[in-house]
Parts: structure tokens; sequence; C-alpha cells
């Protein structure tokens, strides 16, 4: 019995190869096919994961109006910036705040003369929607009561701006010492949002524009301007892009009047 | 010691934690469900046997989401456990281990219900004829038959747990000293300038512990496989 079996499957051996070297050269063909008709032209974006939502409808419009596709990959700026330092093929960098931009134009991987500052933010306690914890947000104000055994969802502290700024602000309301070792530190902002959502989390520290997008959180209170470096999303083109001038034109759409009024929209500031 | 910081050191002891009580507890379950798979049949028999493998082909932050959904504090059996035994997964080393043996448990399933379908089962009725009830036979003779696919199961779940990293960081963060496994401490150092110093150093730890936990399978697959062959 097994004996017929191997025969039958080595008359089936040829037929797969047949068809594997068939695929593999039509492949090829087919995709250069696609590239031949360059009317099409797609701008990748690596952007901060806070700007998703926003940036998506953006890039929507745009496609609208000028028929240039953009293909967003949306991820903490720290591991961004990561992946266009190992070479990852981005076109424009939309980061969340100054250090990692700075990181890139250090290692000369963007493009200085297309830098720009497109929009800001600020930095909100939220609880989940059932929540009925009440705080107002000033010098030590008793966040590590409020937080009881639970812990304050954030985006990493190290190395997400998210994070950062969190650190920063409770810093400098003189909180960060009793609540530092009550942190949940998500991979970003996002993540540490769902985490508030979910109610694995008494409360967070995420942007404005993710707390007003989602339902099932509510806002307990706004951190003071001054109490962080001001929050700034700085965009740029990269050096490795092969399309500076598409990338461009896109990133001066983002910056008009068209392109501010969709951010304020989803409760981005105008940039400081 | 051999150069890593403290923080280090607690994400290497907090991963073979992690990682042991994983694979320990993954054991009975998964030699439960293997011989129930291999053995009998009854209704929905596939569709355990795919809800299981699940954590094998779904993407691991998948996985992770879907275990803060029914384990997080809101979810159902989260839930349950927390008001009815005060007992949580959220943010605890506990909830790492959940996640870890989570996606360990479909590799050892595996293993093991091939060893399982692989024993002669004439060894199992001599036993039976000689007076053995079906419990002693499975605990004198089919499991120690079947135990080098239980130690290659072992440790392929304890390999898997030591390496997990999108379930756990998406069901429990990045808690230094709590949830901060090996992975997560080395996906931190590669998120800071700077940083890959540290993710080296941890590197070579987790690629010697793999290491040391293959030879150690190997010599134990050896001796099993000779205490077979010497009963046949």
């Amino acid at each position: 019995m097994t004996s017929s079996f191997y025969r039958s499957s080595r008359h089936l051996m040829p037929g797969f190869a047949m068809a594997l070297a068939l695929l593999s050269v039509l492949t090829p063909l087919s995709v250069r096919a696609q590239l031949a008709d360059g009317e099409t032209r797609t701008v990748t974006i690596f952007a901060a994961a806070s700007l998703k939502g926003a940036l998506d409808s953006a890039a929507a419009s745009y496609e609208k109006s000028s028929g240039t596709k953009a293909v967003i990959s949306y991820a903490a700026s720290s591991a961004l910036a990561k992946q266009i330092e190992q070479g990852a093929p981005a076109d424009i960098f939309i980061s969340a705040d100054l250090d990692w931009m700075n990181y890139l134009a250090k290692a000369a991987l963007i493009r200085d003369a297309s830098r720009s500052n497109l929009v800001g933010n600020t930095l909100v306690l939220i609880a989940p929607a059932s929540s009925t914890v009440s705080l107002t947000i000033a010098k030590d104000f008793a966040l590590a009561a409020a937080l009881g055994d639970g812990r304050l969802a954030v985006a990493d502290t190290k190395a997400v701006p998210a994070g950062k700024y969190a650190k920063a602000a409770l810093e400098h309301l003189g909180v960060w010492a009793a609540v530092e070792a009550k942190t949940a530190p998500a991979e970003n902002v996002r993540a540490a949002l769902t985490f508030v959502a979910k109610g694995e989390a008494p409360l967070g520290i995420v942007y404005r524009s993710d707390a007003i997008a989602d339902k099932t959180i509510k806002i307990v209170g706004e951190f003071p301007g001054d109490s962080h470096p001001p929050i700034v999303y700085p965009a740029a083109v990269t050096t490795s892009s092969k399309l500076p001038d598409a990338a461009m034109a896109f990133i001066s759409y983002l910056k008009s009047p068209e392109g501010q009024a969709i951010f304020s929209q989803a409760g981005f500031a105008p940039a400081p | 010691m051999f150069g890593l910081t403290e923080g280090e050191w607690t994400a290497v002891a907090l991963s073979l934690r992690v990682a042991l009580v994983a694979t320990a507890v993954s054991l009975p379950v998964a030699i439960a469900a293997a011989y129930a798979l291999a053995r009998w049949t009854f209704p929905g028999k596939m569709l355990l046997d795919g809800f299981l493998h699940l954590p094998l082909v779904l993407p691991p932050v998948v996985t992770g989401y879907l275990l803060l959904l029914t384990f997080g504090k809101q979810g159902i059996v989260g839930a349950f456990l927390w008001e009815t035994f005060g007992f949580t997964f959220s943010f605890r080393w506990t909830g790492a281990a959940l996640a870890c043996g989570a996606m360990g448990f479909p590799l050892m399933l595996r293993a093991v219900r091939l060893s399982f379908e692989m024993i002669d089962r004439r060894l199992e009725a001599a036993a039976g004829t000689l007076g053995a009830s079906p419990i002693w036979t499975f605990v004198l003779v089919t499991l120690p038959l079947a135990l080098p696919g239980i130690i290659v199961g072992s440790i392929l779940c304890f390999a898997k747990a030591l390496g997990e990293f999108g379930a756990t960081i998406t069901f429990v963060s990045n808690i230094p000293g709590e949830t901060q496994t090996i992975p997560s401490a080395i996906y931190s150092y590669t998120q800071t300038p700077g940083g890959d110093a540290g993710a080296l150093r941890l590197t070579a730890v987790s690629v010697s512990i793999a290491l040391i936990a293959l030879v150690v399978s190997e010599f134990l697959n050896k001796r099993a496989q000779k205490r077979i062959a010497a009963f046949e």
C-alpha cells in the first residue's frame, strides 16, 4: 500500500515543479507590467501611531485630488526611525517628537530642506468610559491614590514620544516618583489606549487626538502645556526616497488649510 | 556578572520562570488533549483540533489581543476569576506565562499526539491481558512509551515560551520585573538610541539558554529511546 502511494506522488512531482517554475516566471512579469504604467505614483509614509485616522483621511482626500496614492505604516516613532536607519524604503517620515527626527537628521537620513512641523497635540489623562474617577491635574495631584493597585497605561517612557511626554509631565508635576513602579508600558500610544479601553488599566496617558476618537474611554483631565516639552509632529522626506517631489507635494498638502482642517477635526492642535 | 546589568538579569530570571511555568502547566493539558485527539472520536473533534492549533497560525499580536479580551480584568474568564478568587492575569508575570503557554501549547500538542499515535497498541492490550486497569496501562505503558514525544514537545514549548514577544506585550505590556521577558527587553533596547550593546548581551544569553535546552533535550531523548528499545 505504501509503495503505490509513493508511485502516485512521484507522478505529481513533475507537475508541481512545472507549476512552481511557471509561477516564478510569471509573477515578476506581471509586477513589471504594473510598474511600467507609471501613472499611479505611490508614496510610502512612516507615521507615528497617533496619526492614524487623521492621516488616513488626509491621504484619501489627497489621492482624490492629485492621483498620488499613499501607503502608510503606523508604529511608534522610535520603531519607525530605527527601521529607516536600517534601510526601510520610506519616502516620508512623520515623527511624534523632535528627538527621533533629529536622530535621523544626525545620521543624514532625511532631507533637511524638506523638514517642517506639521501639527501639535495635547496630553490627556483618560479612564474607561464607565469609570467614576475624578481628578484635577495640578502639582502633586493624587494620581497614585487614584490608581490603587491598578497600573497607569502609558507608551514606553524610554523611547516612545507619547511615553516620554507623559513621564516629563508627571515629573514636572512631582508625581512621577510615586507612579513610576505602577506604569504599564505599552508598545505604542494606541496600545496604551487599548489597555484603558478594555478596562485593564484604570487610568492612562495618551494624546487628545487618540482620546476623542474612542467612545469607550473618557478624558479625566488635560496636562498643562508647560508641564512637558511642546508636542510637535515634524515631517520630512527621506534621503533614500525615489519620489522626493511627490513626497514634498504630499507634505505641502498636509500643511495646506485643507489638510490642517482634517487634523484639527481629529483633535490635533496647530503646530506650535 | 557576565557583564549583564541588574535589569537584564531580572529579565533573564523572569523569562526562565515564565517559560518553565508555561511548559509545566501546558504539559498535563497537552497530554490529555493529545490522548483525546489521538485515541477517541467524538462530535466536534475537528473543531477542537482547529481551536487548539489557533495560536500556531494566528499572528501573535492577535493571540495576545484575544487573551486580553478573554482573560483581561473585564474579559469573560478574567472577570469571573477576579470576582470569585481575587486572581487576575492583568499586568502580572502569570499573564506573561499564560501568553507564552498559549503560544507554545500547539507545538507541545502536536509532538505528544504524534507519539501517542505511534505507540504499538498491542503493548497496551498486553498490559490489559496481564490485569492492568486502563488507568494503570496509561501510566505504566502508554506514558513511558510516549516519553520521547513528550520531551520534544516540552522543549519546543519551552523554547517558544522563551522567545514569545507579540502576545506578551499586547496582553500584559512591558513591565520591568513583572512582564519584561528577554524578547521584550531586547525590543526595548533596540528602540532606544545606543541600546545595541544591551540588545546583543541579551541575545547572547538567549542563544546560550536555547542551546543548553536543546542539548538537554537531545540527551533525555536518547535515554528515553534506549529504554524503549530495551523493552521491545
